[in-house]
């Protein structure tokens, strides 16, 4: 046996998952990327009046308290994980090693709806933008387009703005199969934001819902139809992005504006000009290491897809195997972290730890700034009730 | 035209350690540490790859080593994610070309 532990993904919840093991346990966190901090990289809002929340720094932290007590391989992609006897093998790029506990904390990965002219260069997720922007410090371009109105679109979008590169339109992307999305979802995201909302931008975009649904009942008509500009940002809840056009990279995009119900206004086609676009279409677990044991999986929408059945406590039907962060459902980060401080209080055995991290964990949750779906909670009920049956 | 955000309003200014690579053979300048795509992005460099069918262009786009759009060759090396490739001092960075087609031939050399 190579180690006691070993941790895939360092991200928050791995990092400190391996910060509560770190002077018990032989500890191996694995890594695709070069960096330690997983999606902890790029984040940068505003959590209450000149109050900050620089991911990049947490990551620093977490990860500063580990060295020389944790062993790192980054750049390491794992292919393939077994479970014999007691003893997992975990397969990648730069060797095999075994360990007797597994703690999958793997993250999410950024849902993409298709339309025309996106794979031209030019065309990233939001996510992209956020790590190049905020991680590297290169601008994704002079003035995008974001298409997907929801809390992660938002808050990129902010971003974006902190580093002044120019959003010209917050849009909904083209009706089809894939994408359902409607003016209707858009205003009642931007009214969800409005009861946490982790800014002072946040808080009138989410205001403006909240009035027009006061005033007006029927909000949606009344929502312009060019959109509204908040703080720089303009969110147009009304307008479809049809297709992104360029011959080499992107020049421009096309949009449509809507009816009320998300209905296309014939002839109102309009050209944006601009050098990237951004697709937001939410996110899911990232389940690929679970998936390789016989394990079960639960689809629940509320938390953003497949995610391996497990406990309250981090627990899964196979023992040794423990999961935390947004493998478990798309939530923030401080309740990734404490899911991974979870995780390890688990294989150290330590009940009074377990008890005292999941009253956070539930706090937490009631005091997310950032809440990425209104039944969220639901969600995690009908989880647990799976659990309890399995 | 992309930039480098040298001065951010809230992360405050950075300055970087800049190493000399090589693009399809000509020399370009990156910041130490950064990946591969932020590296030709900051030299405005979109185009990572022509598609192997059909010679479309592709660049980055999940930034995370998730969609493989980015594949370039490295130190001579094929399909490496340049995403999750951190640029180093004096590397070999070209971008991949179209596939012939086993009957018609064509395809292209990535320049």
């Amino acid at each position: 046996m190579d180690y006691d532990v070993i941790i895939i993904g360092a991200g928050p919840a791995g990092l400190s998952a391996a910060g509560v093991l770190k002077d018990d346990k032989r500890v191996l966190v694995i890594d695709e990327y070069y960096h330690h901090g997983g999606r902890l990289l790029g984040q940068l809002y505003e959590e209450s009046r000149g109050n900050w929340w620089n991911g990049m720094e947490i990551a620093d932290e977490l990860y500063g308290g580990l060295e020389g007590k944790v062993e790192f391989s980054l750049g390491t992609s794992v292919y393939n994980a077994e479970r014999e006897g007691s003893l997992f093998t975990i397969y990648t790029d730069k060797g095999n090693f075994t360990a007797r506990c597994l703690v999958a904390a793997t993250g999410s990965k950024e849902n993409s709806s298709p339309l025309p002219g996106w794979e031209l260069p030019g065309v990233m997720t939001v996510g992209a933008a956020q790590v190049l922007t905020n991680f590297h410090r290169v601008a994704p371009g002079e003035a995008g387009v974001i298409i997907g109105i929801n809390p992660l679109s938002m808050v990129i979008a902010m971003e974006l703005g902190y580093a002044d590169v120019e959003v010209k339109k917050i849009c909904l992307p083209a009706a089809n199969d894939i994408n359902t999305a409607t003016p209707k979802d858009a205003l009642e995201t931007l009214m969800g934001l409005s009861r946490s909302a982790p800014s002072k931008f946040l808080a009138f975009a989410g205001g403006v819902g909240r009035r027009l649904t006061l005033l007006h009942g029927p909000v949606l008509n009344f929502f312009p139809s060019g959109g509204v500009r908040t703080l720089g940002l303009p969110i147009s809840i009304k307008e479809r992005v049809v297709r992104i056009n360029g011959t080499d990279q992107v020049e421009s995009v096309t949009t449509i504006k809507t009816r009320a119900d998300g209905s296309v206004i014939e002839g109102t086609e309009q050209e944006i000009v601009c050098d990237f676009v951004c697709i937001s279409d939410g996110l899911s677990p990232v389940n690929e290491i679970t998936s390789l044991f016989n394990l079960k999986h639960v689809y629940l929408e509320s938390l953003g897809g497949y995610v391996p059945l497990h406990s309250e406590k981090m627990e899964t039907e196979i023992e040794g195997l423990y999961v935390a962060g947004n493998i478990t459902g798309i939530e923030n980060a401080k309740v990734a972290m404490l899911q991974g401080e979870m995780a390890a209080h688990r294989i150290l055995g330590d009940e009074a730890a377990s008890e005292d991290t999941l009253r956070k964990i539930n706090e937490e949750r009631k005091n997310a700034k950032v809440k990425f779906h209104e039944d969220l909670d639901a969600g995690r009920e009908k989880l647990q009730l799976y659990w309890l049956a399995k | 035209m992309t930039r480098r955000i040298l001065d951010h309003k809230i992360l405050g200014p950075r300055k970087n350690k800049i190493v000399p690579f090589k693009w399809n053979g000509e020399t370009y300048y990156g910041a130490e540490g950064e990946s591969i795509t932020a590296a030709l992005l900051a030299n405005d460099v979109r185009t990572l790859r022509h598609h192997e069918r059909d010679g479309a262009p592709r660049g980055l786009y999940c930034n995370i080593g998730h969609c493989s759009e980015c594949r370039v060759t490295v130190d001579g090396a094929q399909n490496v994610r340049a995403c999750l490739t951190p640029v180093r001092k004096d590397m070999e960075i070209r971008r991949q070309g179209a596939l012939p087609h086993l009957v018609k031939g064509g395809g292209d050399d990535g320049l």
